[in-house]
This record gives C-alpha cells, sequence and structure tokens, in this order.
C-alpha cells in the first residue's frame, strides 16, 4: 500500500522525531551518571543496613553486631536512642538502629547538643534494655558499650549497670 | 538452593495471578503473552498479599506459607484449565526487533541497578521493615509493632502489598534478605514495559508504537535512577504500574460489551489501595471514571459491583488499624473545611512549586512537555470516552495531591512539597505515556484500527474469535 505524504504528516513526524532526540538529549547524561556512579554493595541479607551503618559511621558488615546486642537483652524492655537535632546523620543512625531492635520497643529522643544527662536521669533503669548513642556523647557515668566506627554506641544494661 | 526458592516465590505469584486472570477473562479475549504474564503478575502479587494478611489473622508459623501455597496452587489449577485461546502469532518486523532488543538491554540495566543500590531510605524503614518483623514474627506483624509509638516513623498505617510480597520472598528463601527482596521492583518494571508495549497495540494496532514507549521508560530519570524510582524499592513505581493496567483496561472497556477488560480494571483498581495509602485518591479518580464509562457506554447497573472490591478493601484496612490501635498518621491535619479555608494562602505557591517540578530537567528530562503536547493531540478528541478517562486519569490526580499539601502539618510545607511531589506524580506518569503513544500515533480514537495492521487491538478484542480475524 503507498504511503501517501502530506504537509500534516511531515509536520508531525518531524515534532515527535525533535521532541524525541531533545529528551534523549537532556536525559541519557543524568542516566549515565545514574549507572555508572555506583559500585558493586555487599550482597548479605542486611546489605542496606550494613551500607547505611558504614555510611555514617565507618563501620563494615556492622548491623549483625547491633543485633546481637539487642538480642543479648531483655526482649520485654526498651531500647532507648538519642540522637541529635538537626544532624541527618545522627538521625538516620537512630532510625536504622531501631529498625534492627526489633522484638523491643524502641523509644527515640531527638535532642539539642550532644549530652542527654537530662533526659537519661528522668528514666527507670529496670525499663531499659539498651541506649544507643547516635553522634551523642555517652555520659561519663555510664559504662562504655560497644562503639561501631565513629558516632554509634550502643550500652547494653546489665545489671551491673543498674546496680 | 536460593534460585529455587525465587524460582518457588515467583512462579506462585505467577500461577495465583493466571488463574485469577482466567477466572477474569472467561475466555471472551485473546490475550498476548505480553499482557498475560503483565496481569498474572499485577493479580498473582496483589492476591498473596492480601492471603498472607488475612490467614495471618488466623495462623502462623509454617502453616500460613502452607496455606496461601495450596490457594495459588489451586487457582493455577482453575487458570490450567480454563486456559485462555493462543495469541494470534505474527514475525516481527524488522524495527520491531530493533525495539525489542533496546528494551531489553533497558530491562537488563534496570536489573544491575537495583542489585547495586541499596533500598532507599522509605524502602527500608516504610517498606521491607514490615516484611522484615512479619517474617521474625511467623508471617504475622506483631501487634506490638502497630501500637509501638517509637516506631511510627515506619508508618504503621500503609497497606501490606509490597511489604508482605517480600515477605512471600523470603518464607521461600527461609530468611529475610534484604538483597533479594529487591528482585521484585525491577519485575515491576519489567511489568510496565510490558503493558505500554501491549496497551500501545491495543490502542493503537502497531506494536512498533508500544515498543517505541516502553523503551522510552527507560529515559526519564525519576523511573530509572532518582529518588523513588523503580530501582529504591519505594512503594510508588508499583503503585503507578497498578494505576497503568486500571487505566488501560478501563480504555479498552470503553469499546461497547467488552466485558472481559472491564472486571479486568475492576480488580486492578480493588488493588490501587492495597498497594500504597496514596492510592486511595487513585482509586477515587479511577472509580469516577468507571462510573463515567458505564453511564457513557449504557453498561447495566451490575457494573457498579466493580466498585466495591475496592471499597471491601479499603474498609478492612481501615477497621483493622483500629482494632491495631495504629496511630495516625502525623503528616497532615485534620481534612476539614475549616483547615482547608484557613490554609487556603498556600494554594499559589503549591502551584507554582509543581510548576517548577513539571520543569526539572533532572528529574523529568522532557517528559512533561511531551505529555503536553500529547495531550494538544487529545483535545480534540474529548467526544470520544476513552478520552476524557485518560486525560481525567492524568490530571485530577495531580490537583488532588496538590490539594493535599493545604493539609500539610509540616512547619515548612513546601520542603514537605519537594520531598514528595515527584514520586507522587510518578504515580500517573505512566498514564502520560498512553497519551503520548496515542498522539504519536494520530490514531483517532473513536475509530478501531485496521485489521490488516494485524495486532490485537481492543475493538479486535470482542471479534477477534470470528472465523474472519482467525484467518487474517
Amino acid at each position: 500500500m503507498p504511503v501517501r505524504f502530506s504537509y500534516g504528516r511531515i509536520a508531525h513526524v518531524i515534532l515527535w522525531c525533535g521532541l524525541a532526540l531533545a529528551s534523549l538529549c537532556v536525559s541519557i547524561p543524568k542516566i549515565y551518571s545514574g549507572v555508572t556512579q555506583n559500585p558493586l554493595h555487599s550482597t548479605g541479607p542486611l546489605h542496606t543496613c550494613d551500607s547505611y551503618l558504614k555510611f555514617a559511621t565507618g563501620a563494615s558488615v556492622a548491623a549483625k553486631d547491633v543485633i546481637s546486642i539487642f538480642q543479648s537483652t531483655t526482649a520485654s524492655k526498651r531500647i532507648i536512642i538519642f540522637t541529635r537535632k538537626d544532624d541527618a546523620f545522627s538521625s538516620g543512625l537512630g532510625l536504622t538502629a531501631a529498625y534492627l531492635a526489633s522484638p523491643h520497643l524502641v523509644r527515640l529522643f531527638e535532642i539539642n547538643g550532644t549530652h542527654p544527662d537530662n533526659e537519661l536521669s528522668k528514666m527507670n533503669p529496670d525499663e531499659v534494655a539498651a541506649v544507643v548513642f547516635c553522634r551523642i556523647n555517652r555520659p561519663t557515668w555510664l559504662p562504655a558499650g560497644k562503639v561501631f566506627g565513629s558516632g554509634l554506641e550502643v550500652v547494653s544494661m546489665s545489671e551491673k549497670v543498674r546496680r | 538452593m536460593t534460585a529455587l526458592a525465587l524460582l518457588g516465590a515467583f512462579g506462585t505469584f505467577f500461577v495465583a495471578g493466571y488463574g485469577l486472570l482466567t477466572f477474569l477473562v472467561r475466555r471472551e479475549t485473546r490475550f498476548s503473552l505480553t499482557e498475560q504474564i503483565a496481569f498474572s503478575w499485577l493479580l498473582g502479587t496483589g492476591a498473596v498479599s492480601l492471603l498472607l494478611w488475612i490467614f495471618g489473622l488466623l495462623v502462623h508459623g509454617a502453616v500460613l506459607p502452607a496455606l496461601v501455597s495450596i490457594i495459588c496452587l489451586s487457582l493455577g489449577l482453575v487458570g490450567w484449565r480454563r486456559m485462555m485461546p493462543r495469541p494470534l502469532r505474527r514475525m516481527p518486523n524488522l524495527l520491531e526487533i530493533f525495539l525489542g532488543i533496546i528494551v531489553f538491554l533497558e530491562i537488563a540495566i534496570v536489573f544491575y541497578l537495583s542489585f547495586v543500590h541499596t533500598l532507599g531510605w522509605d524502602g527500608l524503614l516504610n517498606w521491607e521493615i514490615k516484611a522484615h518483623y512479619a517474617f521474625a514474627n511467623g508471617g504475622v506483624i506483631p501487634a506490638t509493632y502497630f501500637s509501638d509509638s517509637g516506631r511510627a516513623f515506619s508508618h504503621p498505617e500503609y497497606p501490606l502489598a509490597i511489604p508482605f510480597t517480600e515477605l512471600w520472598l523470603y518464607l521461600w528463601l527461609g530468611e529475610a534478605d534484604q538483597f533479594w527482596a529487591k528482585t521484585i521492583f525491577p519485575i515491576f518494571y519489567v511489568i510496565g514495559t510490558f503493558l505500554v508495549v501491549a496497551l500501545g497495540r491495543r490502542f493503537t494496532g502497531k506494536t512498533w508504537i508500544g515498543l517505541l514507549m516502553a523503551a522510552f521508560l527507560f529515559f526519564v530519570p525519576q523511573i530509572t535512577v532518582e529518588v523513588g524510582s523503580a530501582i529504591a524499592g519505594y512503594a510508588d513505581f508499583p503503585l503507578s504500574i497498578f494505576y497503568l493496567a486500571t487505566i488501560g483496561c478501563l480504555f479498552c472497556a470503553t469499546e461497547p460489551k467488552n466485558d472481559a477488560f472491564f472486571r479486568l480494571y475492576a480488580a486492578c483498581l480493588a488493588l490501587l489501595p492495597w498497594v500504597k495509602r496514596d492510592g486511595l485518591i487513585l482509586w477515587i479518580v479511577a472509580a469516577a471514571c468507571g462510573v463515567f464509562v458505564i453511564l457513557r457506554t449504557k453498561r447495566s447497573s451490575r457494573h457498579f459491583l466493580a466498585l466495591f472490591p475496592g471499597l471491601l478493601i479499603i474498609c478492612s484496612w481501615r477497621f483493622y488499624l483500629s482494632a491495631m490501635h495504629a496511630p495516625q498518621a502525623a503528616d497532615f491535619l485534620p481534612m476539614n473545611l475549616e483547615t482547608f479555608s484557613s490554609h487556603l494562602d498556600r494554594i499559589l505557591p503549591l502551584f507554582s512549586a509543581l510548576l517548577a517540578e513539571f520543569h526539572n530537567l533532572p528529574t523529568w528530562s522532557l517528559f512533561w512537555f511531551v505529555v503536553a503536547v500529547g495531550v494538544a493531540y487529545l483535545l480534540g478528541q474529548m467526544r470520544n470516552p476513552g478520552t476524557p478517562v485518560l486525560l481525567t486519569a492524568l490530571f485530577v490526580p495531580i490537583v488532588l495531591y496538590l490539594l493535599i499539601y493545604v493539609f500539610s502539618s509540616w512547619p515548612n510545607y513546601l520542603e514537605h512539597v519537594g520531598l514528595s511531589i515527584s514520586r507522587l506524580l510518578l504515580h500517573v506518569a505512566p498514564v502520560g505515556f498512553l497519551i503520548t503513544l496515542l498522539a504519536v500515533s494520530r490514531r483517532r480514537v473513536k475509530s478501531p484500527a485496521p485489521v490488516h495492521e494485524r495486532g490485537v487491538t481492543c475493538t479486535m478484542a470482542v471479534s477477534e474469535r470470528t472465523p474472519v480475524v482467525e484467518l487474517a
């Protein structure tokens, strides 16, 4: 069947070819950088959490260790997590810690500054399984916990600490 | 073992979905292989996630996946017995082969991208978290999760289609694995391309236009590489594919007596609010379009029952949340006239934020400009019921999404807009592709595509089993 040409058809083809080409010109650099900028990450079951923890603290493959600390504490007690206001890294670490803290209930405290003494002093230690400090300084009266890279510290509230 | 487990998990999705598809289509319509795969996946993920939720109210542990598997296999058996007529076969031409290769390469890149990226922030903390906790609790989300104020950040009120699709993988794998959970999202991309190709052929009678549009999906950065894209583990892209299927089926159902597509529309419509909370807005819009089509095509009043499954899911989920004492979302103020009138001053800044988003080239490239040209083409065809359906499905959700921000409780509501508007626009972006492919084809929507194209079109679908078409 012969193809019939008309000015309308030619204008139509030129319009859509032009739009397609222009779209490709704008998109390709963005898509190319998106495809090439990321190296292959680890493939473990917790690989997203590991990547977040590495990004925020520098600690490698830390998610499993954080979970094992939480699992060693009494499941019926809460995990208390301290994060810093206006600090995206701290907030991200806090939420990742809350994710990993299951099946414990969690309580997130977002504080001004880096010293949570006031909030900690108001808590009943018998109701707390562990305290997590995300880019926050641990009060000196609390025993040292397990430190992950720079900025994440998990203090398990053993019987000794409560006394 | 992992490969076998994944095969089992994906196989049950497709088997259950195929069973439902044959039940809905009832041998009335010939479906291409791409359509069968696409609808089987969408219906399968919806069915499995709903079954996991419903039976999770009664049982947990090993019984739950066993029960759901038995139902999936039973559905598959039904599908086998009612197998649909085979699609008409023809040799693809050179252009179609070339475009097919491009689409295949793009799909491979999307798989690669999803494996090298982690789950996005919301992908982990809003969606995968529910799958992870449910897996650790025998397949059921623990009641304490809903009432724990410390985990309100993860939006316990969000529906479960995506988390429970991930959970199904975990139940087959035997462990909660964030790496393999990501595989479901590029599959939604594959399903999106299949739907664009198949609907393109049905809308225009030309396969190459569908393939061309599917190839261009890849070149919208918001779909492939941006935050909330198809690789990030967010629910936005899957929701956009469910919406594409819903509106595409409704468009095909505008042809008289095409009830197979109307039943498929009803099934996809019901799943919209089950994928994401924002799906409720898409459900309202798509349901209104459905009512319009029923009235315009003078269908019987029993077709209004199509709205019932979606309503049932919406009400059941609300009831479940209130029974679990789940916290209310804190991102929005109470939605009433008083709040609306006291925040009317936000409307103009919101519109300018939306306009700025439309020409945000790093996120959208020229996509919205192209869609605007496509809309201009279709404006002359408003007498056909399919055209207002497509335009309403594109524009009304955008307007409603924008109005929702009037109720934003964020101190800086424009920051709220900036963080989420691109993902909300993603929900309707595939419908923009449908509009564009109609415009590119220059096909008058009203007139059926000629049979000599040998494509399967909506119009042909109702009469394609006649000897004439069989011979064609």
